[in-house]
């Protein structure tokens, strides 16, 4: 089944187009990898299906809903509803603890919860790092408190923009291995990344050039590599 | 966790743990929310100030006898009743009559008063010795001083001719036939010249005596004395026109004349009244660069011995109220009793009235002022506070904040600031206008308990509106920018 779907979306800049007649769709529970060089699109490829932007032209449907037509008020409601964001610079508000900056995201969402919040901790495994502020925290550490933030409200679709960019190996594995526990579970994932094997952990890679998708590659190898 | 215990959780964290720009702002709120807290203590202790201050300036209000009534110490006490003690400062009695200085042929506006309350009711009294304390002792005007050279320590004998009073009769209604007159008029020198004498059955002048003591022996002295000059009055009826009835002595025209007036002002003698001497001791001369410096003080009893009547004819009060506030004691007092009758002083109460409407009108502005610069440094650190959030207020807005909750937030913010800095402002704005008013008033103020609730709402009144340009600023964010990686 389909969770999303792109048709002929293209976002245009003056006479750049950095999204050109782009159509793709991923389905419930998959897990996709978007490559491509820089200025190829990428990032405003997640920020239309993140809600947060609208195409220029096209359709863009999150669960059956065109969400390029709907007003920035409702977009906020689906984001918050449907979505989890991981970004490659690790967002804290930096003067809230680990445990509190997980509750922010619950607060918008619904209602905050302590115990949940830390248990979402637990899972990323930085329990005792609770109550320290993203400026005593690594940056690994800070990016897996975001991965906790963006899995608390158990939202439909996870978008990762270049989540280990900025990771060492150990962190990187980390959170990899986050992502396919959170794959096990049902979570459809979006990863952007220029790391080959980050894309290797994924079902699928989407290749974009120029703001439109080169290439598909299947990964045949998925389920059998060293971080199931 | 409800959600609100989160939103507190939140702004406080904002406050607490990112103090350095937060400082910057508590710090500009909570200045204006001092100086503003101080200008308002002053403001609503100022008509107290001020009316002490202004009660410097003399009596502001009147109490005098209505009409033909006789007004005395009684109906004083009984009329100050109206007015709450703590704010009456002083009520100074007056009782005027002529008194005679028979040794050096002169006559002075005598007032009986209470000297304990002359210095409050006119503050401005220069006493150069002391005010009496007893009864028999004496306040001299300088210019008296001057005149006759008495000093602190000298004596003064001095006379009431009770003649010389204006009561009762008319001098027509006493020229009854069989009556027994007498009179008296200024001579020669400013000199008393006494008449008495009696109306035959046909109204004419029977019999005749003069006391001419006050004037000069060798030529007013000789009226009294020459028997052709007396003997010419005898027969005539009143009135008497010099050059007609009578001619005036040679070389004592001046005297004739006052014995001629003395005649035809003479009234019925009163038996109860005769002429009454006393001797008083200077205790201090007065200099109050006005009318006051021609007359001589003493103390109400001695008045009252001198006259044979407890009668005032003035009471000066000096009231520290507001003029509505006076009005409307004067009118109490004066519905209240048909003895007396209260006036406000004018010019006193109206200058009052004036300096205080300005006064006010400064204060306004001057709060106003420090209203706007407050609101403009809040709104400038709120606005610098906004840029330097960008990226969190993106995140925010990423992770699901409505519109919404970031103005709620900012707002949280700015309230719980202005909340704190009008706790600091009422407090050191009371220290500030305690301090004001020590230094410029010289008396402590009153603490006034809604000052704290007042300025906590005005400040956070003041940081809501200085904050709504930033959170337009804060709404307009584009969520998009966290992905950007700006
Ligand atoms: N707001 C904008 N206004 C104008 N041009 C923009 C805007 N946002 C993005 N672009 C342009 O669109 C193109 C695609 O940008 P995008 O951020 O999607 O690239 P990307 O694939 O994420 O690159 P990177 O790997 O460096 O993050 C770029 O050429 C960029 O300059
Ligand atoms: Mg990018």
């Amino acid at each position: 089944m389909s969770l999303l779907e792109l048709k002929n979306v293209s976002k245009i800049y003056g006479d750049l187009k950095a999204l050109d007649n782009v159509s793709l769709h991923v389905d419930q529970g998959e897990w996709v990898a978007i490559m491509g060089p820089s200025g190829s699109g990428k990032s405003t490829m997640m920020n239309i299906i993140g809600c947060m932007d609208k195409p220029t032209q096209g359709e863009v449907l999150l669960d059956g809903v065109d969400i390029s037509r709907e007003s920035s008020k409702n977009l906020t409601d689906i984001r918050r509803d449907k979505i989890g964001l991981i970004f490659q610079q690790f967002h804290m508000v930096n003067y809230l603890t680990a445990v509190e900056n997980v509750m922010v995201s619950q607060y918008y969402h619904s209602m905050p919860d302590e115990k949940e919040a830390l248990e979402a901790l637990e899972r990323v495994g930085l329990r005792e790092r609770a109550r320290h502020l993203p400026s005593q925290l690594s940056g690994g550490e800070q990016q897996r408190v975001c991965v906790a933030r963006a899995l608390i409200n158990h939202p439909e679709l996870i978008l990762a923009d270049e989540p280990t960019g900025n990771l060492d190996e150990a962190n990187e594995n980390i959170v990899l291995d986050l992502f396919a526990q959170l794959h096990r579970e049902g979570t459809t994932l979006i990863v952007v990344t220029h790391d080959p094997e980050v894309a290797e952990a994924a079902q699928r890679t989407i290749v974009l050039e120029h703001g439109k998708v080169a290439r598909e590659v299947i990964n045949e190898n998925f389920g059998k590599g060293s971080l199931q | 966790m409800t959600k609100r215990r989160m939103f507190f959780r939140m702004i406080t964290a904002s406050l607490l743990r990112r103090r350095s720009r937060m400082l910057i702002a508590l710090l500009s709120i909570g200045i204006g929310a001092t100086i503003l807290a101080g200008l308002v203590t002053i403001y609503v202790d100022v008509p107290r100030q001020m009316g002490a201050q202004f009660r410097s300036y003399g009596a502001n209000m009147l109490l005098l006898p209505r009409d033909d009534a006789v007004l005395d110490s009684d109906h004083l006490a009984e009329a100050l009743k109206s007015i709450p003690p703590e704010e009456l400062i002083g009520a100074a009695p007056y009782r005027y009559v002529r008194l005679d200085m028979t040794s050096r042929q002169q006559s002075f506006t005598a007032a009986g008063t209470d000297f304990s309350q002359v210095p409050k009711t006119s503050p401005y009294f220069s006493v150069e010795g002391t005010y009496p304390e007893k009864n028999r002792e004496i306040l001299v005007g300088k210019s008296i001083a001057d005149t006759i050279g008495v000093k602190v320590g000298s004596t003064m004998e001095l006379t009431y001719q009770p003649a010389a009073s204006s009561e009762e009769l008319t001098p027509e209604e006493s020229r009854q036939p069989g009556a027994d007159l007498s009179g008296s008029a200024e001579g020669f020198g400013g000199g008393m010249v006494y008449v008495s004498f009696r109306l035959d059955d046909r109204g004419a002048i029977a019999s005749l005596e003069v006391d001419v003591s006050t004037q000069t022996p060798e030529y007013g002295g000789r009226t009294a004395e020459d028997e052709a000059f007396l003997s010419r009055f005898r027969g005539k009826t009143l009135p008497l026109a010099v050059g007609e009835d009578v001619d005036a002595l040679s070389g004592a025209t001046v005297t004739s004349e006052a014995i001629v007036t003395a005649i035809n002002t003479a009234r019925k003698t009163e038996a109860a009244v005769k002429p009454q001497t006393m001797t008083f001791t200077v205790t201090g001369i007065l200099t109050t660069g006005g009318e006051e410096e021609g007359y001589v003080f003493l103390s109400l009893q001695d008045m009252q011995s001198l006259t044979g009547s407890p009668r005032l004819d003035v009471a000066e009060l000096s009231v520290s109220a507001g003029a509505d506030q006076l009005e409307s004691y004067a009118d109490t007092m004066t519905r209240g009793s048909d003895t007396v009758q209260a006036r406000l002083v004018k010019r006193v109460t109206r200058s009052e009235a004036s300096v205080l409407e300005k006064l006010t009108a400064l204060v306004f502005l001057v709060t106003l002022v420090v209203l706007l610069l407050t609101m403009i440094c809040v709104s400038t650190t709120m606005m610098a506070v906004v840029s330097e959030r960008r990226r969190e207020i993106g995140l925010r807005k990423a992770l699901g904040a409505s519109d919404r909750s970031i103005r709620q937030e900012f707002l949280g913010e700015g309230l719980f600031l202005g909340l704190l800095g009008g706790i600091m402002g009422a407090v050191l704005g009371f220290v500030f206008a305690q301090v004001v008013s020590v230094h410029v008033f010289g008396s402590p103020i009153t603490f006034q308990p809604l000052l704290l609730p007042v300025t906590m709402i005005v400040s956070m009144a003041i940081a809501a509106l200085s904050c709504l340009l930033p959170i337009k600023r804060a709404v307009a964010i584009d969520p998009a920018i966290v992905l950007k990686g700006e």
